[in-house]
């Protein structure tokens, strides 16, 4: 209670740190999930087909991971900011319900496929279309969470 | 203001602002597209930096990507000009959003600029043993860009 009210006061209190705090919750996303979804497209196919899916991987995995804990984190600053709004919140929930699912799928099954040397194409291509769409939906989630605030 | 006003009277962007569900749900493409596309635009620039991707081309990162990012900046600008549209009376006066209108030309004129010497002119500079400066400065340049791009449309909301 007392680290959601410091940090609830801080936003609250100075003029630029919530706009801050929401610059770094999106900057963080376009770094993080723009990572994923080019392993995505390696994966569908559609980009950088040069270079194996692994290999796109392991260039962009340190990005994805760093960008996430930003959007986490600034994600959390922002809640904490307007727990009782959140609380109410219709829509707040099931955003979470859907990062948890994004983030467990990105860092087990779609991780494990990427690295297999030879996937199937049909296998390929479904866990990249379900990481696209598991993302875009947290991107809808957050904007309609912030429109029904 | 009258001109604002008009804008946003015409019918379809008065539905499109009344509409409970069509203004958040292009307001979360346009976000989607800066996820799915600014990815892109980054792994171009750290590519010209020379930073990632080292064992793909510039020409592989460079030709591979460029008609997703056509196709996501043009569905993002679309879905960017809907939302001013169609209130145009509350965005005329705010200057974080002229600014990011400067800004979008200011991405114009990189474009025209450096697409000469640097974009379509991949090959080259995957001759060249050093990645040429103005390839470094085109990526340094268009990080700042984009940067300043977004945090203007965040800001957007900020100002009354």
């Amino acid at each position: 209670m007392l680290l959601q009210n410091a940090v609830g006061d801080a936003l609250n209190n100075t003029e630029w740190a919530f706009a801050l705090a929401e610059c770094v919750h999106i900057g963080g996303f376009a770094v993080g999930v723009g990572s994923i979804a080019l392993v995505d497209f390696r994966m569908l196919n559609l980009g950088l087909r040069y270079e194996s899916t692994g290999r796109i991987l392991k260039y962009t995995e340190l990005w994805t991971v760093i960008a996430l804990l930003f959007v986490v984190f600034s994600g959390v600053a922002l809640f904490l900011s307007q727990t009782d709004v959140y609380r109410v919140n219709p829509i707040f929930p099931l955003k979470m319900y859907v990062l948890a699912a994004a983030l467990l799928y990105n860092f087990t099954i779609h991780r494990k496929v990427a690295k297999m040397e030879n996937p199937p194409p049909l296998l390929n291509r479904l866990v990249a279309s379900v990481s696209l769409l598991l993302w875009v939906a947290v991107v809808f989630g957050g904007i309609f969470t912030g429109f029904l605030v | 203001m009258d001109i604002a006003r008009s804008i946003q009277s015409i019918d379809f962007l008065t539905a499109f602002s009344e509409s409970v569900l069509a203004y958040p749900i292009v307001l979360s493409i346009h976000l989607a597209c800066i996820a799915l596309f600014g990815g892109m635009i980054l792994a171009t620039d750290l590519r010209l930096l020379g930073l990632t991707f080292k064992s793909l081309s510039i020409t592989d990162v460079v030709t591979s990507l460029r008609p997703w990012k056509r196709i996501g900046g043009t569905i993002m600008i679309a879905m960017g000009l809907l939302l001013a549209a169609s209130e145009a009376e509350k965005y005329a006066p705010n200057p974080f959003f002229w600014t990011k209108m400067i800004i979008l030309g200011l991405i114009g004129v990189h474009a025209l600029v450096f697409r000469p010497i640097v974009y379509s002119k991949t090959e080259e500079l995957d001759r060249s043993p050093i990645i040429p400066t103005k390839a470094k400065v085109a990526a340094i340049l268009s990080l700042c860009l984009w940067t300043a791009m977004f945090v203007m449309g965040r800001l957007i909301a900020y100002w009354d």
